[in-house]
């Protein structure tokens, strides 16, 4: 993470600080916050962010935990789509319709069921579902969360999201 | 005959799984493959017409099951040692990567009612079980009439797209 921070362009030096602090929010339990990086960074596609954001947390999440945090940036990227026509759409009859999605990871992750929720939360909130965003924050609550810590992870998203298309952007300038 | 909905009942039988007779034999219960979707198909008779295709059919898309967190497991009411000569003597069936069942006793295919009046041997059917033990399909065919693996992936498919993102969720439904 050093190396990334380093690599922060000056224009965006209120990203680097806010994401070193992000990750530290007394709020989200280790696992929760790293989580919630990992998630956000595959959701935000930049290869050395995403790279960046995984080394370190394969040394600060249980390798289940990874892979679940991992595991609902993947699922989320499809719900979230598919949610969002329905919703979108504004036609009703979409969500009659069986999705016929295999989405068995939700279940079988392995991981804290709360915090692969607040996992796909950050993802919906990063891929812009409002209807999966109001679902999984409505379940989080329903499950003893508190707004403050749903809000700390939604922090972590917003930076992340930020951060990698600033990376996007310096390395498409430096091949330019 | 058990049917959709029913638990799968609970059973011990051997069964052949390789052809090295030093190793071929091990015990298989209802407990057995905890956590995972069980695929059971029955054949009346080793070493008749119809059964080795289907059954090397059914071993061709192993993967896909297991794919599918599936174990399949094919058996007929023949014994262990007549499974072993089958898979040895069978270029089709050396490299079986599945199970057969010995039910000898009839036990199992009594208690699923699927030994044919007539015949006094196992019918041709396939059951889809759930990781809970609950029968999610069945099958029968004529004796005569071999069946399509891919057909019952369809169905396997079917049945684990269940909608578990919260997203999809209506009013008043339970949560996970």
């Amino acid at each position: 993470m050093e190396a990334l921070y380093a690599s922060f362009p000056e224009y965006a030096r209120d990203l680097k600080l806010n994401l070193q602090n992000v990750l530290k929010q007394t709020e989200l339990t280790e696992q929760q916050a790293w989580g919630t990086a990992v998630a956000s960074a595959i959701a935000s596609r930049n290869p050395s962010l995403t790279q960046a954001v995984v080394g370190e947390a394969a040394a600060r999440l249980s390798p289940a935990a990874l892979n679940a945090a991992k595991a609902a940036a993947a699922v989320m990227g499809m719900n979230n789509i598919y949610y969002r026509f329905q919703h979108l759409s504004g036609n009703e009859k979409y969500a009659q319709i069986p999705a016929r999605l295999r989405m068995q990871v939700i279940r079988s992750h392995g991981s804290d069921p709360v915090d692969f929720e607040l996992w796909c939360t950050a993802v919906s909130a990063i891929n812009g579902c409002g209807v999966c965003v109001a679902s999984h924050e409505n379940v989080l609550r329903g499950k003893g969360m508190t707004e403050d810590t749903i809000v700390a992870a939604i922090r972590i998203a917003s930076v992340v999201h930020a951060a990698a298309a600033v990376f996007d952007a310096e390395s498409a300038l430096v091949t330019a | 005959m058990l049917g959709v909905g029913q638990k799968f009942p609970a059973f011990s039988v051997l069964a052949t799984i390789s052809t090295d007779p030093k190793n071929a034999f091990t015990t298989i219960t209802d407990q057995s493959y905890e956590g995972k979707w069980k695929v059971y198909f029955f054949w009346p008779k080793d070493f008749t017409f119809v059964c080795p295709t289907e059954i090397a059919a059914f071993g061709k898309v192993n993967a896909d099951f297991a794919d599918r967190d599936a174990q399949v497991l094919g058996g007929s009411t023949d014994s262990e040692f007549v499974h072993l000569a089958w898979r040895t003597h069978h270029a089709d069936l050396k490299d079986l990567p599945f199970p057969m069942l010995a039910d000898l006793k009839h036990e199992l295919c009594n208690a699923l009612g699927i030994i044919d009046p007539n015949a006094g041997v196992a019918q041709r059917a396939t059951f889809i079980v759930d990781p809970q033990g609950v029968i999610r399909f069945v099958s029968v065919n004529d004796l005569s009439v071999g069946r399509n693996p891919q057909e019952v992936l369809r169905v396997l498919d079917a049945l684990q797209t269940d909608e578990l993102c919260p997203c999809n969720w209506q009013k008043g439904e339970a949560t996970l």
